[in-house]
C-alpha cells in the first residue's frame, strides 16, 4: 500500500496547516511597465549605480536592444562603463571571471544583466567576484559569501546589480542563486546567497519583443515548473504559494497567446510577471523533482533547461500526486485553477492535471519526449546518478529512489 | 549551554558514528558513491571532523587536524550535527535558517541525506550504551 491511501497514517512532510517554520525572501524591487527601458538610469540610479557595466550576449546584442539601453542608462544620469557581451548560450566559469574583470577594468561599480538566465546568472556570479575576489567555483555552494561578526552577522553587501530578462521564464532576475557551467569537469554548479538577489528587476515587454516563439514557449515552461513545483514542495508555504497560484493564472491566461501571437505586448508582459511570481516560493527552497530530472538532461545531453523541465514535469505530477492525499490536495488546488478535476483519489486528479500540462506542451509545439531531444536509454543510470544528487531532490514531497528516477526517465522517453 | 563540554566529547559520540559508518558493510559503499572528501566544522566546542568517502578507497576519519583536503565543507554548531543525527533537523531548513553553511559542491553530499536516515537511531542508542542519556532528551 503506498503512504497516504486509505487505512495508512501520512508520514510524509506536512502539506498543510501552520508549519514549524518557513522563510521567505524577495527583496528585489520590481518595475514594470512599458517604456521602462528609457528609464533604466533613473531607476537604477536609485540603487546606488554610476558607472555601469552591462553584461549580455551576442545575440542579444545583435538585436539593437543593448543600445536602447544603452541610452536609457545614460539619459538617467549614468555612465556606461562597457559592455561585456561574451555570455554563452550556458553560462560558464569563463563568462564569469571575463564579465567580473571588465568590471575592474572599466572602473565600473554597478553591473546591469541584459539577456536570459545565463546572462543574469553569469551577472550575479559576476558580482560576487567583481566584490569579493577568487575564482568561481571558490564560492560554489549555499549562504558562503563573507559576513560579518566572524561569518555569523549580516552578510556582506555586493555592487549594485539590475536585471532586464529578455526571457519569461528563469526568474533569475529576482531569485539568489547562479547556475554556472564547469566545462572542465562537465558539471553546473551553484553560488548561492542573500546578497545575491539583484537589486532591480525591470520588467518591460520590448525586452522580449524578439524573443523566438520556441523559445517563449520553453522559458514559459519553465516557469509552470516553477510555479507547480513551488506551491507542491515539501517547502511550500502560503507566501510562496500566494506568488505561485497567481502565476499560474497568467500562465494560464497569456502563455500560448504570447507565443501564438509575439506581437501582443500584453501578453508577452504578462508571462514576463508570471515567470517573475513563479520563481519566488525557491527562496524559501520550495522545488521539486521535474528540476532534478531536467538538470542532468541539460548537463549530459544539453536539452534545453524549459523544455526537459515541459518532458518531465507531467510524470513527476502522476508519480507525486499518486503518493498521498496530503499531496493530491495540493495538486487539486492547482486543477482548480484550471477547471480540471479535483475529486476522485490522489493518483486521478494527478492524472487530470498531467494530461493537461502535455495538452499546454503539445499546443506550443515542444517535444514531449526526452528521447526526441537526444537523451538515450542507455544514459539513464548516469541521469539517474545526478537526479539524486540534485538539491531539488530533498524538497520533493514525495521520497524518491534510484528506481524511481529511473523508471520516470524511462517513461518520459 | 551546548550539549558537548568539549572537542572531545564531539569526537567521542559524533566521531565515533563517522567511523562506524565508514567501517559499515551495506552503507560505506554507498557513502564512498559519494566521490569525495567533507569536512565538518563546529563550532561550541571548535572541533573538526574530516571523512574521505572516495570510490575504490577505503573510508577514512579524521578527527582534529587532518592531511586530507577537503572538497566540500560543512559549517555548523556542534549542537546542531547532534541534533541531526538525532534526526532532529531539516537540512533544507538548516540551510536556510543559516545554522549550517556548506561550501563546494554541496550536491555530493545532500545526496548523502536520504541514506542516512536509518542511521538516527544508530546515534540513540550508542549515546545510551554510552551511559549518555542527557544527550538523547533534547529538544
Amino acid at each position: 500500500m503506498e503512504a497516504g491511501t486509505a487505512g495508512e497514517a501520512w508520514a510524509g512532510p506536512q502539506m498543510s496547516g501552520f508549519k514549524d517554520f518557513f522563510q521567505f525572501i524577495a527583496p528585489t524591487r520590481v518595475v514594470a511597465g512599458r517604456g521602462l527601458i528609457e528609464g533604466l538610469g533613473f531607476e537604477f540610479s536609485k540603487e546606488g549605480a554610476k558607472r555601469v557595466l552591462i553584461v549580455t550576449d551576442e545575440v542579444i546584442r545583435g538585436t539593437g536592444l543593448v543600445d536602447k539601453v544603452d541610452a536609457g542608462v545614460t539619459d538617467g544620469g549614468l555612465e556606461v562603463a562597457g559592455v561585456f557581451d561574451g555570455v554563452p548560450q550556458d553560462s560558464d566559469s569563463a563568462a564569469v571571471t571575463g564579465a567580473a574583470e571588465a568590471a575592474r577594468e572599466h572602473g565600473a561599480d554597478a553591473i546591469l544583466a541584459v539577456g536570459g538566465g545565463s546572462v543574469m546568472d553569469t551577472a550575479k556570479a559576476a558580482n560576487v567576484i567583481f566584490t569579493h575576489g577568487g575564482e568561481p567555483r571558490e564560492w560554489e555552494g549555499y549562504f558562503g559569501l563573507p559576513r560579518d561578526d566572524d561569518g555569523l552577522g549580516r552578510p556582506q553587501e555586493l555592487a549594485p546589480l539590475a536585471c532586464l530578462p529578455t526571457t519569461a521564464g528563469t526568474g533569475s532576475e529576482v531569485s539568489f542563486a547562479a547556475v554556472i557551467k564547469d566545462r572542465d569537469e562537465h558539471i553546473k554548479f551553484q553560488v548561492a546567497d542573500l546578497p545575491m538577489y539583484p537589486r532591480l528587476a525591470v520588467l518591460d515587454p520590448e525586452s522580449t519583443r524578439t524573443l523566438p516563439p520556441q523559445l517563449a514557449a520553453a522559458t514559459g515552461m519553465d516557469a509552470m515548473t516553477h510555479a507547480i513545483e513551488g506551491h507542491v514542495s515539501s517547502e511550500w508555504n502560503p507566501h510562496g504559494s500566494a506568488y505561485a497560484l497567481q502565476a499560474l493564472r497568467l500562465i494560464r491566461d497569456n502563455l500560448e497567446q504570447a507565443v501564438a501571437h509575439p506581437e501582443d505586448d500584453d501578453a508577452r508582459g504578462n508571462m514576463l510577471v508570471a515567470s517573475n511570481l513563479a520563481i519566488q516560493p525557491t527562496s524559501s527552497g520550495a522545488i521539486g523533482i521535474a528540476h532534478s530530472l531536467s538538470h542532468p538532461c541539460g548537463a549530459y545531453y544539453d536539452v534545453p533547461h524549459g523544455v526537459a523541465n515541459a518532458i518531465n514535469l507531467p510524470w513527476v505530477i502522476e508519480f507525486n500526486a499518486a503518493g498521498g492525499e496530503p499531496i493530491a490536495d495540493r495538486y487539486r488546488e492547482i486543477n482548480e485553477l484550471f477547471g480540471l478535476e479535483v475529486g476522485g483519489p490522489g493518483d486521478q486528479a494527478g492524472h487530470a492535471l498531467a494530461e493537461h500540462v502535455r495538452g499546454v506542451v503539445r499546443a506550443l509545439g515542444l517535444p514531449t519526449r526526452l528521447s526526441e531531444v537526444g537523451v538515450p536509454e542507455e544514459g539513464i543510470p548516469q541521469l539517474v546518478e545526478g537526479a539524486e544528487g540534485d538539491g531539488c531532490t530533498l524538497v520533493n514531497p514525495r521520497e524518491t529512489t534510484a528506481e524511481d528516477f529511473a523508471e520516470l526517465y524511462r517513461k518520459a522517453l | 549551554m551546548a550539549y558537548f563540554k568539549d572537542d572531545q566529547e564531539v569526537y567521542d559520540y559524533i566521531g565515533k558514528l563517522f567511523e562506524n559508518l565508514a567501517d559499515d558493510d551495506e552503507l560505506g559503499p554507498k557513502f564512498r558513491k559519494a566521490n569525495t572528501i567533507v569536512q565538518y566544522q563546529y563550532r561550541n566546542p571548535e572541533s573538526q571532523i574530516t571523512v574521505k568517502m572516495l570510490e575504490g578507497e577505503d573510508g577514512q576519519v579524521d578527527l582534529g587536524p587532518t592531511d586530507l583536503e577537503p572538497e566540500v565543507v560543512m559549517t555548523m554548531e556542534a549542537d546542531t550535527a547532534h541534533r541531526f543525527w538525532l534526526g532532529k533537523i531539516n537540512v533544507t531548513v538548516a540551510l536556510a535558517r543559516g545554522q549550517m553553511k556548506a561550501k563546494g559542491p554541496v550536491a555530493k553530499i545532500l545526496k548523502l541525506v536520504p541514506l542516512v536516515k536509518p542511521v538516527f537511531p544508530r546515534y540513540k542508542a550508542q549515546l545510551e550504551e554510552s551511559g549518555r542519556e542527557d544527550l538523547v532528551n533534547v529538544t
